[in-house]
This record gives structure tokens, sequence and C-alpha cells, in this order.
């Protein structure tokens, strides 16, 4: 199989192993004896996209079928994208370096808001008109899900349909219609018609959407009488049951994760009140060990990888834990592969595992503080104390480690000087831990790292209605922050505060930023979350082509009453819930997490986990 | 314990896969083989697996080296036969020998290699007898990348053996060049000299380059890495 790209290019381009494919446990297959060729794009480069769990199982989810071949396309560097655009190379897959145009599906996997100038680049390297409404029937049909698509609505006018939920639920039913369809001589126009019928799948052409004078949204209607007033994400229930991939897709190139991962549950039962995925992903479903101690043994057989990453949005709230770690431990230690555990909880057990795990290599410990002062932490709902953290960082001195990295949100809802202040008190307090030990019984040279976000209000979270800080707000309060840190022990660091900003407008907006999305493409930008080519006097040029602001999206408080572009998309998550959930945060009330108590979310209504527990 | 060394290539598939990258594809193949690599001690053990030289990106190989270490003694048939199994298309194994306790590793004896490069440049000339000329020479001055940046280096010493032929698929350049950590020739160095004698335009671009074989030296004489046959259709001397 020849590459899309000559030998003389490849040459030229940094890593070019990027496009050229043929990875361990590629799916081979031929294009020509299939009848849905699918394309699955993930709108960054490849060592991010290879890295990505979704794509991993839904590779193999689609490919499992016969008649369906699932091949992958990345978003080009800068370098390779220059010689495309000389040499008229259009933008390719890797398993059969095959044209995008080629397919039946093109679809993209929304994982950060700064990638949506790539998901434009890429189809316009691909030859496919960007706007839906320019499309034909010889042009592929463009399909997006991921976290991001559940506000579609700054892309709603690129994509023929958002997928809202876990891939597993519909695409076997969507395909075997497409194919019925097919054969049967039928458009794509109505094939993409008949899919009103299930819900889980938002198609943005069957809705209108009308203005106040003011801006804000009058009204999201439905312009076809099947379509349904709010489209309701799809979920797996039975997390023992669903699909999951035997092997894994294993880079020849280093990718950003090298190691087979290992997903313990789908959601979250803390519900901090800024984190989207805690909502979003309702409600936590578990898989049991027998489940994953058998992934884990094919996984590891078919990857050569040395490492298992043990992943989920919070580790140590899988109930089974420590028969799980034990399970792994005992049957893979001899093997040397070691497991990784990413978002743990800091306490006696997991600094003892962690010991077990990595004897020999001391990482860095994470704390995710969030907030500087137990108020704000309060009003965010992350149920971790200072007794908590100080306590974890005395522990883990003892236990040989000196790296201490805290994570911080700056511009938080209610976060006052005092709260800035309080981050520089807590680092204190870490260096404290460490002094207060004796010389022989610590570890030497310690450095804490203090690393903040910007706090970016997303939809479905009780902060949705709330104003972000502007980004002159954003470089003041860190400044404070950074002002507040004494001990030459700590770094600080602090997130892009502009490339934040923007992500505040592209999470909450609205159909009308498609055309300031596409202004910035025009003017070059893309791979907007990769510093040096992010440029926010293009993006500025671009809201002022369109007649936007990035105030009205992003620093505006918006009132209870207003229709968020958002709300004809259910996650099951109840408006009223959030709303409970905001005044509740403003009085720095924390609400008791899906174990301790049932705070009616609304998510029971899936039939399954831990709502059923 | 008990040491390999093998002989391997690589193809135009993988040829833009880069040499750390290659010997990761390595690493993992072994694993999934489940050959009982040994590791090596200390904080952060790896596998003991080594290899002579890296092969510069874009090239393809037919005769590179590498050693490795197993925990127990198989036969090097099943090893070769096992990691084939599991190594990417365009990585293959070709040989495999068991390996004399004591005997240099593959990096430490590796003393020249051959290559051939089908140059398509060359077309309109007469190849062979440019490449004979070119040889005759007692000194080829031509910049060298070296630790201290480009230096122009006499690179006459380092050619131990060169011709030039008019192959099926266009001029092609077979040659002998010196290798290893005290004397070392890239491929690309001699044909840019070969370029700027015959008055052509030089590009890193143009060229299709095949490692051919690995040597050591032997009582004065180049062998194959791999041991065995002595080649003796290359009578020169080092």
């Amino acid at each position: 199989m020849k590459n899309a790209v000559p030998d003389e290019i490849l040459l030229q381009v940094e890593k070019p192993a990027r496009y050229i494919g043929r990875e361990t446990n590629m799916v081979i297959k031929d294009p020509n004896a299939v009848d849905i060729r699918f394309a699955f794009c993930f709108p960054d480069v490849y060592e991010v996209g290879m890295s990505c769990l979704g794509l991993q199982i839904l590779y193999y989810f689609l490919n499992r079928r016969e008649d369906t071949y699932c091949e992958r396309a990345f978003a080009p560097w800068m370098d390779l994208e220059k010689f495309m655009v000389e040499e008229n190379i259009p933008a390719f897959t890797l398993e059969t370096q095959s044209p995008l145009k080629d397919f039946d599906f093109v679809g993209f996997t929304l994982q950060y808001e700064l990638c949506y100038t790539n998901v434009l680049n890429m189809l316009h390297l691909a030859g496919i008109p960007l706007w839906a409404k320019d499309r034909t029937e010889e042009d592929p049909i463009i399909i997006c899900g991921g976290s991001c698509a559940y506000n579609p609505e700054p892309l709603a006018a690129f994509v023929d349909v958002f997928y809202l939920g876990e891939g597993e639920v519909l695409y076997d039913q969507m395909l075997e219609r497409y194919k019925q369809y097919k054969k049967a001589g039928k458009t794509k126009a109505e094939y993409l018609e008949s899919l009103l019928d299930w819900d889980g799948l938002y198609l943005p052409k069957y809705y209108d959407v009308s203005y106040h004078p003011d801006g804000t949204i009058c009204a999201v209607t439905p312009n076809h009488p099947k379509a349904r007033p709010v489209i309701k994400k799809v979920v797996v229930t039975d997390m023992d049951q669903v699909f999951y991939p035997e092997k894994q897709l294993v880079p020849l190139m280093d990718v950003i994760h090298n190691r087979v991962t290992l997903e313990l549950f789908r959601g979250c039962i803390r519900g901090c009140r800024f984190c989207q995925a805690g909502f979003v992903y309702r409600p936590v479903r578990e898989k049991t060990v027998p489940t994953l101690l058998r992934q884990a043994e094919s996984l590891v057989a078919t990857s050569g990888h040395e490492e298992i990453s043990l992943i989920s949005l919070a580790t140590s709230d899988y109930r089974c834990f420590s028969q799980l770690a034990d399970g792994l431990l005992q049957r893979f230690s001899k093997d040397e592969v070691s497991l990784s555990l990413p978002s743990l909880r800091i306490d006696a057990f997991s600094l003892d595992l962690m010991q077990k795990v990595q004897e020999v290599r001391k990482s860095s410990l994470t704390f995710a503080a969030e907030a500087g002062s137990q108020r704000l932490r309060d009003v965010i709902n992350k149920n971790i104390t200072e007794e908590d953290i100080k306590r974890g960082c005395a522990m883990a001195f003892r236990g040989g480690w000196n790296k201490v990295k805290l994570y911080f949100m700056l511009g938080l809802p209610t976060e006052t000087a005092e709260d800035l202040k309080a981050i520089g008190d807590l680092t204190e307090q870490i260096v404290g831990e460490y002094f207060a030990l004796p010389k022989q019984e610590r570890p030497r040279a310690l450095t804490v790292t203090a690393s903040a976000s910007c706090f970016v209000p997303k939809p479905f979270t009780p902060f949705q209605w709330d104003a972000q800080q502007t980004y002159e707000e954003f470089e003041e309060r860190a400044q404070l922050a950074k002002k507040s840190i004494q001990s030459k022990q700590v770094r600080f660091t602090y997130h892009n505060t502009k490339m934040s900003s923007l992500e505040g407008v592209l999470a909450r907006g609205d159909r009308r930023v498609a055309q300031v999305i596409y202004g910035a493409w025009k003017r070059g930008c893309r791979f907007d979350s990769w510093g040096e080519w992010f440029f926010w006097d293009k993006w500025m040029e671009a809201f002022a082509e369109a007649g936007l602001t990035v105030e009205f999206y992003a620093n505006r408080q918006r009132p209870y009453d207003e229709v968020l572009p958002w709300d004809h998309i259910s996650v099951g998550v109840s408006r009223r819930f959030l709303q409970n959930e905001r005044e509740k945060a403003l009085r720095a009330e924390t609400t008791p997490n899906c174990r301790e108590s049932c705070s009616y979310c609304g998510a029971k209504c899936f039939g399954g986990g831990v709502c059923y527990e | 314990m008990s040491d390999y060394r093998f002989r391997y290539e690589k193809g135009d598939e993988l040829k833009f896969l880069g040499h750390l990258d290659m010997m990761v594809a390595f690493q993992r193949a072994l694993k999934r083989a489940k050959l009982p690599i040994a590791f090596s001690q200390g904080f952060n053990p790896h596998q003991l697996l080594h290899f002579a030289s890296p092969l510069p990106l874009g090239y393809t190989t037919k005769g590179d080296y590498g050693d490795m270490r197993l925990k127990e003694e198989l036969p090097a048939q099943q090893v070769r036969l096992r990691l084939n199994e599991e190594l990417p298309e365009g990585l293959r194994v070709l040989q495999m020998t068991s390996l004399a306790p004591g005997a240099k590793n593959a990096m430490a004896a590796l003393a020249a290699g051959e290559y051939e490069v089908i140059l398509p440049q060359f077309a309109e000339m007469d190849f062979p007898g440019l490449a004979q000329a070119f040889f005759a020479q007692d000194q080829i001055l031509e910049e060298k990348k070296t630790k201290k940046g480009m230096v122009l280096a006499d690179i006459r010493p380092d050619l131990l053996a060169l011709r030039g032929e008019m192959g099926p698929d266009g001029p092609k350049l077979w040659m002998q060049v010196a290798m290893g950590s005290t004397r070392n020739l890239r491929a690309d160095v001699v044909v840019k000299a070969l370029c700027h004698f015959g008055g052509v335009a030089f590009s890193p671009l143009v060229g299709h380059y095949t490692r051919l074989e690995m040597y050591q030296l032997e009582e004065g004489h180049l062998t194959p890495l791999g041991g065995k046959e002595t080649r003796d259709d290359a009578p020169f001397a080092f």
C-alpha cells in the first residue's frame, strides 16, 4: 500500500511516522469489499489522538462489523499541511491512505473546544465543503461526538449529525440502516431524515433558532414533525456486557501515553460543580473485577506494552479498587508490567499501593485542590480538605516522594483576594510539613509545583450561567496568587489566559459563533491549543467581522430564565438540579456524593449504575 | 542466560520510522512473542537489546544487526520465528545465531557497512565510468557533519570500495564504507561528493538508500557481523 504523501515530502516533515499507519493491531480490510466506510477523525496531531481511549474503543467496535471499515485520520501538522496544499494531497486516512472524501461517514471526536478550527481545516484539506448546507449527495456525512458535542451549537452549521452519548449504543442500528438505504438507492438526505427516529442524535438542520433583540436566544424550534424538542443522550447500562476491545492499536512512534488503558467505570459520584465530565457522564457505572482482569490480560498480551493505566474520573472511587489492584499486581509484576494510577485520592492506602507499583521511580504526587481556601472548595463541592492534603503530603514525604503538584483554578465564582492568598498559605503549609520531618526521614530537594488553570464555566454544570473572568482579570488573579507564594521550593505556573477566554466562548457559544470559528480558520488559525499557533488577534478580528463579542458569550452573567444554546439537549441531569446546586454553591454548601445519598439530579432515568446500587 | 545476534531488514513500509521508535517496536514484539528477554539491573531496568548502529531516516536495510540476551536458552531458529510473528510489517529478522560467551557486542565490533543507492539523477551519464574516476582519486574533500558541526574532510580513507552500474532501476551505486565509533562515513556524504564530482546537483531527497551488510574486522579481514560465511566477493584492504 502506497503512502498518500510521497517519500520526498515525508523526508522533510517532522515525525513522518505520524502519517504512515501500519501500527500493531491496525485493522486491515479491503475497502471495496465493505458496504460502509467510516473515517474516524481526531482533530489534533497523531500523538494526541492515539492516546484517546474513545478512539481505541470505537475503532474496534465499528471494525467488528464485517460490513464496515473504520479507518483513522489525524490533523496533519503545519509542516505537512503546507505541502498538502502545494501538492494537492487531500486529507487521508492511515489504513488505506484514502482521501476522506471517499468515505460514507467522516466522524470527528470533539474532546476540547480549541480543536474546532482543526475540524474545519481537515474538512477543507479533504475537499469537503465546510458548511453542511453546501454539501451534496457526493459528500460524506459529517458526524461529531465526544464531550464537546453536548453543546453542539458552535459547530452546528458544519455538521450533519451530533451523536450525544456513548458510541456503543446506537452505531450498530445507524450503520445497519445506512446499508439498507444505500442498497435501496435512497439518498443521504433521506437517511439523515430517518435518524430523527432515534433519541441521542441531534440533526441541527431540523431546528431553527430565533433571537431576542439583545442577542439572547428566543427559542430553538424543531422544523420537522419528527424532530424531538429535547434530544437526550444515550448511555450503556451494563458495563460488563458492553463491547470492549481485546486489543489496542499500538503506535510505532512515541505518543503521549504509551500504555494499555483499562476503563474502570464511567461517570463520577463526586459532583464537583465546575466539572463538566462529572455531570455529562452520569450515572456512575462500574465494571466488575473479573471483567477488568480478563481485559487486562488480553490487552497486555496483544500490545507488548509495559504499563497498564487504570483510568476513570476518580480511580479511588472504584468500589473494589484494592481487590483489583492486588489482582493486577499479582498477575503482572513478574512480567515487568507496571500500573499507572492517575486520579487517585492520596491517602495511606493509595500511597502504600503506589509504593508497591512504582518501587523504583518516584513520580510526582498530584493533588487537585482546585481552590486555596476551604470556603471556596465548598463552593465548588470539592471535598478535599486542607487536612487531607497536609496529611497526604506528610505521608508521601516519609515514603520518599519529593515532588508535589497542586492544581488550582483561578476565577472561580465568588473568589476573593483572600482565596487567592490561601493558595500561597496552602503551599507554605506543605513546605512546612516537609521541614517538620527530621532530616533523615525526608527525601532531599523538595519541589512543589502550584499550577493554576483559568476557570471556564461549562454547559451542564451548576456554573453554566456564570460570568467568566476576562483575561485581564485572570492575569491580575494569577499575579495575586503568585505573590502569595513565599518559599523558593514552590514554583507557580498558570495557563494561557487568552486561550481560556476563547475556550469560554466556544464552550457556551450558540450557532452564530460558527461565523467566528470560520473567520478565525480563514485567517490561518488551527492548532489553537498549541501555544505557538494560538493567535488571539486573528480571533478578535474574526469576532469583529461576525459582529460578536467575547463579553456576550463568556463574561456575562446569564439569568436563570435565559434560553441557553444547549437547552434542547439533555444529559439526564435536570436544569432544576443544576440551578439548586448553584444556589448551594453561593452559600458554600456542599452536596454529598452519589454513594452517600442521592441528590435526585435526574440521571436515574437511564435505568442503571450507581442510582440502583 | 543466552546471547543472540540477529540480522534484520527494514523495508520501505517502515523507512520513516526513526531508530528509537524502531527499537521500541522490537521491544514490544519481544513482549508479545513472550520471549524471556533479560532485563538490566538498576533503577530503570530495560530489556537487554542493543543495535549495532542507527539507520538514517528514509533508508531501508537488508543487513542491520542487533544483540539480545534471553533469560533461558532457546533454539535460535525458534526465537527468530516467534519474533517475526510479532514484528510489524516492514521489520523482519533474517538470521539469528547464538553468540559465543565473551564475544564483542555488535556495536563495538562494527567496522564497516555496505550500501546500494539508486540515483536517478545520473541517468544521462556514463555512470560506471564516473564512479570509477571518482574512486580513483587520492583525496576526496567533502563536508561532513561532526560533533563540531559541518567540517570539510578527506573522506577517501573511509571509502573502502565503490563502483557504479546501470541497473534495471537506473544508475546504482555500490559502496563499502567505514562504520563505527572511531571511523564513520555516511552513504549520503559519499553521494554528495559524487554529485559534486560529476557536476550534478545533490539533494538529500533524491535517491533510494539501502544498507546491505554490516562488517566486523577479524584478523585483518572484514567479515559480516553475523559471522559464518566470510564473504570474499569484496577483496579490499581496510
